[in-house]
C-alpha cells in the first residue's frame, strides 16, 4: 500500500491505530518525492535524515502525531535552510521558527520537506522560481499556478499527504485549483504570519493545501490562534471545526456576474455552473451579485502589493544573507522598482494613498453583499492550469490569474477553493468567499460539497 | 543689518522601559557586551514581526502631557525607508503624519517654546568604527536597535545658543521628573539636533539664510557652541553670497568638538525621500480619553508647580524655590525632611541646611543625595531644638552633615559634642563673670565704648563651647557691667 496517498485524517487514524507506522509513512513518501521530483520538482529542500529521524519517536497523544508535511519555503524553520525560492538566501538557514511551523511541530508532525514556489512569492505559476519551476502532476507540460505552486503539486501528486501554503493574493486558491487540491485562505489575522517571510504584509495570510476538505478544517484548527508576536493576528482562540451541515436550506449564496469576464475559459465556465447546480439541489438559495468590478482589485492590489514588497526586501540589501543583492531576480528588482515609486514623495498620494481609498470601497462593496447573501462563489481563476511558459514576459501575469481572488483578499476574507470539474484533463476550481472570520460557513458549504462530487477522489496519473 | 536667529532644536529621548520597542529585548544598553540583547526582531530577520511596547507608548504620552500637548487618541505607525548599515530593516518603524503628542509648549524664563510633537520611535544600532589588522573597520552593535525613542521636536522658537541650552536643561528636567529616562547626553539617552537658520533684516528688506541640521552634537556645551558657530558661519556667507533660503538648499552639516566646526555632510536635505507609509504590520495604537487620564493621574508635580508651591506654602523665595525644585530628587528629599511638620518656619530651616552644608557637602563629594538617608525624624528633632534656642542655627548647619552621613540624630550629635546652647541665665551668668574677671582691659574697653562689647561676648561663646545663646550672653554682659 501506498500510504503517501491517504489523506491527512486517514493517515493520523492509521497512525494511531498502529495500523503503520509514521516512519513508514514518511518513507513512502519519500519514495514517491525521489521518484516524482525529477518530473514535479516541487521542493526547493528535502528533509529526508531529520524527518525518518523524528518518525521514530512520535507522541501518540498529540493530534499530529509522526504527520509528515510539506512546508512552503518562505517558512522560517530553525536549523533548515528558507529560500523563498530566490538564490539570494541560498544560503540561509533560518535562525528560528515562524508560528504556524511551530505549532505543527508541537502538534507533533513533521518537516518532509520545503516546497517550491515564485521566488518571493512574486507569481502565480511557480515559473519564476529562482529553483526552476514546479510542474503540474496533471500535466507536467503545464503549470502548477502559484506562488505556493509547489505545495499544491506536491499534495496533488501523493508525494506528501497534507502541506502548508501562504496566499497574498491568490497563492494558496490558485494553484490548488489548477492542481485539484483544497486550498482553504483564512481570514487576514486569523492565521500568525511570524515567520513568514514578507510579502505584502497588509494581505499575506498562511492556510493549508490539502487532499480534502476535512484535512484543511483539521490543520487550520492547528495553526490558528492569537499569536503575541504578530500585532495583526487577531485576538481569538484557535479556530474550531464546524459541525457538518446535512443540506444548503436557508443559505443564500451569491454569484457575481462580474467573476465571469470574457476571457475565461469555458471549461471553467461550465464547471462553475454545474456546480452551481450541484449546490442548488442540496438546498441553497444562488442568486446574481452586481459587485464592483474586479478590475478595479487588480489596480489596488498592484500598487498596495508593489509598495510593502519595496520595503519589506529592503531589509536583504542592507544585512547581507550569504549572496549579493544582484541575486535579486528581475520579477523582485521590477516590483522593487514599481512599489518605491508608489511611494515616493509626489507620487504617494496618486498611487498609495488612492489605492488604500479604493480598498476600502471594495471592503464596503463586500459588507454589502454579505447583507444580501450568506457566501459567495465563483471559478477560482479564469483559466485552468496555463502552458510552461505562459507567464514569461507577462509582469501582469499573476494579477490577472488572480483577479477573481484579489478583491476578496484585499477585504481580508476567507475562501477556499476545492476541486468542481476539469477542461482538457486539467481541474477546475470553484471558490467560495464568506465574511470575515466566517471560514466555518466556507467549509460547511466545501464540505457538502465534496461529499455530493467526486472530483477530489481522482488522481492524476503520473 | 540686523540678524536673528531661528533655531529648532530635534531631541531625542530614549525610554527607559524593560524591554525594546517592539520586542521583548532588554532595552538596556549602556556597556552591554555588544548584540548580546536581539532577537529576530530587532535584527531585521526575514519573517520577524514588530509588536508595539504598550508601555513605551504609555510613557511617551506621559512625557507630552509633561510638555503640555493634546494626545492623539489613535495613532498609527509608519515605515520611514532609507538604507544605513545600523538599520537593520532598512526602515525605521516611526511616526509622521499622526503623532502620539502635537502642540505642546514650555515656557524658559517668561518665554514660551512651542513644541510641534513628541511621537514614538524605535532606535537604530550602534556603528563602531575600529581598527582591526590594521584596517579601518565598523562594526554593528545591535543591542540599541529597536530600543524605544521619543522625538520632540521643538517650533523654531529659540533665538541663542544659550537659550538652546536653557531648552534643553528644561527638557531634560521634565524627563526626569516625568520619570522616563535618565536623559544624559553624555551617555547618549537624550541627544540633540539643532536646525539653524538666520533671519536678516537689511535696510528694510527680509532675508532668510538656507537651513543647516546639525548633528553628532554630544553635550550641552556643544549644542551652544555648534549653534553659534553656524549663526557666524551663516552671516558671513549671507554677507559674501546672499544665497537665501529655497526648498532644496538645506543641508546637514556634522560638529566636530575637537575642531570646533560644522562641516558640510549632506547637501540638498530637501530631496531626500524617505517613502514614509503606514506600516502594515502594526494596527493603529487606540487609548481612549479615560485611558489618557489615568496615565495623567500618574504624572509627578512637575518643576514649575512644585516652584510656586514652595512660594506659596512655605514662604521660601524665588531663589530658594528654584534651586529646591530643579532636581527631582533632591526636591523629594526636602519634602521628605520636612514630612513631619510641614510649616513655613520648618521648611525655612530646612532649606537653609539644604541649600548650606548639605549641598556643599553634596559637591565636595560629587554624590547625590540619598532620600533613604533622609530622615524626618532627625529634622523634626533639630527644628524643635533650633525653636526652643537650644542649638544655634549655626550649629545646625554644622551637625547636619555628620547626621547625614552617620544616621543618628543631630540633637545628639550637638549634644555629644557640648554645643547644646546654655539659655540658663545663671549657668550664662556665671560663665560671664569668669568672662569679665580675665579681661580688664576689654571691659576698660567696653566702659569707653559700649560698642566693643562684641569682644566680650565672644570670648564667652569661646568659654561656653560656642553652647551659650548669644543674645542672652549679651544681656548678661550689658546688665553685669552696668
Amino acid at each position: 500500500m501506498e500510504l503517501n496517498k491517504l489523506t491527512l485524517i486517514d493517515a493520523i487514524k492509521g497512525i494511531k491505530e498502529k495500523k503503520f507506522s509514521s516512519t513508514e509513512l514518511v518513507s513512502d513518501c519519500l519514495t514517491k518525492i525521489e521518484q516524482l521530483e525529477p518530473t514535479l520538482n516541487a521542493f526547493v529542500t528535502i528533509n529526508k535524515d531529520q524527518a525518518l529521524e523524528q518518525s521514530k519517536n512520535i507522541n501518540f497523544d498529540k493530534p499530529l502525531a509522526g504527520i509528515p508535511i510539506a512546508i512552503k519555503d518562505n517558512f522560517c524553520i530553525k536549523g533548515i535552510r528558507t529560500t523563498a525560492s530566490s538564490k539570494l538566501l541560498d544560503k540561509y538557514i533560518a535562525q528560528y521558527t515562524s508560528t504556524v511551523v511551530q505549532k505543527l511541530l508541537d502538534a507533533g508532525a513533521i518537516v518532509i520537506g520545503k516546497t517550491n514556489m515564485d521566488a518571493w512569492a512574486h507569481g502565480s505559476s511557480t515559473e519564476t522560481s529562482d529553483y526552476g519551476p514546479t510542474k503540474n502532476p496533471w500535466n507536467p507540460k503545464h503549470l502548477p499556478g502559484g506562488s505556493s505552486g509547489g505545495s499544491a503539486a506536491s499534495v496533488a501528486s501523493d508525494e506528501v499527504v497534507t502541506s502548508i501554503g501562504s496566499e497574498t493574493a491568490g497563492s494558496i486558491r490558485q494553484p490548488s485549483a489548477w492542481c485539484g487540491t483544497v486550498g482553504l485562505k483564512p481570514s487576514y489575522g486569523r492565521v500568525s504570519r511570524y515567520g513568514v517571510i514578507a510579502m505584502g504584509s497588509s494581505m499575506d495570510c498562511p492556510g493549508p493545501i490539502t487532499k480534502t476538505v476535512d484535512d484543511a478544517a483539521l490543520l487550520l484548527s492547528i495553526i490558528s490562534g492569537h499569536d503575541p508576536k504578530d500585532a495583526t493576528s487577531v485576538n481569538q482562540n484557535p479556530w474550531q471545526i464546524p459541525t457538518p451541515l446535512k443540506d444548503l436550506k436557508g443559505i443564500k449564496i451569491g454569484l457575481p456576474k462580474a467573476y465571469f469576464p470574457e476571457q475565461m475559459k469555458p471549461a471553467v465556465k461550465t464547471a462553475v455552473l454545474n456546480a452551481t447546480k450541484t449546490l442548488k439541489k442540496l438546498g441553497a438559495e444562488v442568486i446574481e451579485l452586481d459587485v464592483l468590478d474586479p478590475k478595479y482589485a487588480i489596480a489596488v492590489y498592484t500598487v498596495l502589493q508593489r509598495s510593502e514588497v519595496s520595503s519589506n526586501l529592503a531589509r536583504f540589501t542592507g544585512i547581507r544573507y550569504g549572496e549579493p543583492r544582484s541575486a535579486f531576480g528581475d520579477e523582485a528588482i521590477r516590483r522593487i522598482m514599481l512599489g518605491t515609486y508608489t511611494l515616493s514623495s509626489g507620487y504617494y498620494d496618486a498611487y498609495y494613498l488612492q489605492a488604500q481609498k479604493v480598498r476600502t470601497l471594495i471592503i464596503e462593496d463586500f459588507d454589502k453583499q454579505f447583507q444580501k447573501v450568506d457566501a459567495i462563489i465563483g471559478p477560482t481563476s479564469p483559466t485552468t492550469a496555463l502552458a510552461l511558459g505562459a507567464s514569461e514576459g507577462q509582469s501582469m501575469f499573476g494579477e490577472l490569474e488572480d483577479m477573481l481572488v484579489e478583491p476578496s483578499t484585499l477585504a481580508g476574507l476567507p475562501g477556499i477553493s476545492i476541486p468542481c470539474g476539469f477542461g482538457d484533463g486539467l481541474p477546475v476550481g470553484l471558490q467560495i468567499i464568506t465574511p470575515q472570520l466566517r471560514e466555518d460557513l466556507a467549509v460547511q458549504i466545501a464540505k457538502l460539497f465534496e461529499s455530493n462530487t467526486d472530483y477530489h477522489l481522482q488522481h492524476p496519473k503520473l | 543689518m540686523k540678524i536673528t536667529p531661528i533655531i529648532g532644536l530635534e531631541v531625542h529621548v530614549e525610554l527607559q522601559t524593560k524591554s525594546k520597542m517592539f520586542c521583548s529585548c532588554d532595552a538596556s544598553h549602556f556597556h552591554a557586551t555588544p548584540n548580546t540583547h536581539t532577537c529576530p526582531v530587532c535584527l531585521g530577520l526575514p519573517g520577524a514581526l514588530p509588536v508595539p511596547n504598550r508601555t513605551a507608548c504609555e510613557y511617551c504620552i506621559k512625557l507630552g502631557l509633561a510638555l503640555g500637548c493634546t494626545i492623539n487618541n489613535e495613532t498609527f505607525f509608519e515605515r520611514k525607508n532609507y538604507f544605513y548599515p545600523d538599520l537593520a530593516k532598512s526602515y525605521q518603524i516611526t511616526q509622521l503624519q499622526k503623532p502620539f503628542a502635537i502642540n505642546g509648549k514650555i515656557t524658559i524664563d517668561g518665554q514660551e517654546i512651542r513644541i510641534n510633537r513628541a511621537h514614538m520611535e524605535e532606535d537604530t544600532g550602534k556603528s563602531v568604527h575600529q581598527t582591526i589588522d590594521f584596517e579601518d573597520s565598523t562594526l554593528i552593535d545591535y543591542n540599541r536597535s529597536g530600543v524605544p525613542l521619543v522625538e520632540i521636536v521643538s517650533e523654531p522658537d529659540i533665538t541663542s545658543p544659550e537659550m538652546a541650552k536653557n531648552y534643553l536643561l528644561k527638557i531634560q528636567q521634565i524627563v526626569r521628573y516625568v520619570g522616563v529616562s535618565d536623559a544624559d547626553i553624555e551617555k547618549g539617552s537624550m541627544r540633540c539636533e539643532p536646525t539653524v537658520n538666520l533671519k536678516v533684516e537689511d535696510n528694510g528688506e527680509v532675508f532668510y539664510t538656507p537651513m543647516a541640521e546639525i548633528k553628532n552634537v554630544a553635550s550641552l556645551t556643544g549644542v551652544q557652541s555648534a549653534i553659534q558657530f553656524e549663526i557666524d558661519r551663516q552671516t558671513k556667507a549671507f554677507e559674501e553670497t546672499r544665497e537665501t533660503k529655497s526648498s532644496t538648499n538645506k543641508t546637514t552639516r556634522g560638529w566636530d568638538a575637537v575642531k570646533n566646526q560644522t562641516f558640510l555632510q549632506r547637501e540638498k536635505e530637501g530631496s531626500a525621500d524617505y517613502r514614509y507609509f503606514p506600516e502594515p504590520d502594526i494596527p493603529p495604537v487606540i487609548f481612549t480619553d479615560e485611558e489618557i487620564g489615568k496615565i495623567r493621574e500618574t504624572l509627578p508635580e512637575l518643576p514649575e508647580q512644585k516652584f510656586a508651591r514652595y512660594q506659596t506654602d512655605f514662604g521660601l523665595n524665588d531663589y530658594d524655590a528654584n534651586l529646591l525644585s530643579q532636581d527631582l530628587n533632591f526636591s523629594k528629599c526636602f519634602e521628605q525632611a520636612i514630612s513631619l511638620n510641614p510649616t513655613k518656619d520648618m521648611a525655612k530651616l530646612v532649606a537653609n541646611l539644604f541649600l548650606g552644608s548639605l549641598k556643599t557637602h553634596l559637591n565636595e563629594t560629587q554624590e547625590e543625595l540619598d532620600i533613604n538617608k533622609i530622615n524626618p525624624e532627625f529634622f523634626k528633632n533639630i527644628f524643635d531644638a533650633v525653636s526652643k534656642s537650644e542649638i544655634s542655627a549655626t550649629v545646625a548647619k554644622q551637625v547636619i552633615v555628620d547626621s547625614y552621613k552617620d544616621g543618628t540624630d543631630p540633637v545628639e550629635i550637638a549634644k555629644s559634642k557640648g554645643l547644646i546652647q546654655v539659655s540658663d541665665a545663671s549657668e550664662i551668668e556665671k560663665i560671664a563673670k569668669e568672662v569679665i574677671t580675665q579681661n580688664a582691659k576689654a571691659v576698660e574697653d567696653y566702659k569707653k565704648n559700649p560698642a566693643s562689647i562684641g569682644f566680650l561676648i565672644g570670648q564667652l561663646m569661646k568659654a561656653s563651647k560656642g553652647s551659650a545663646n548669644p543674645t542672652i550672653a549679651k544681656e548678661i554682659l550689658e546688665k553685669l557691667l552696668k
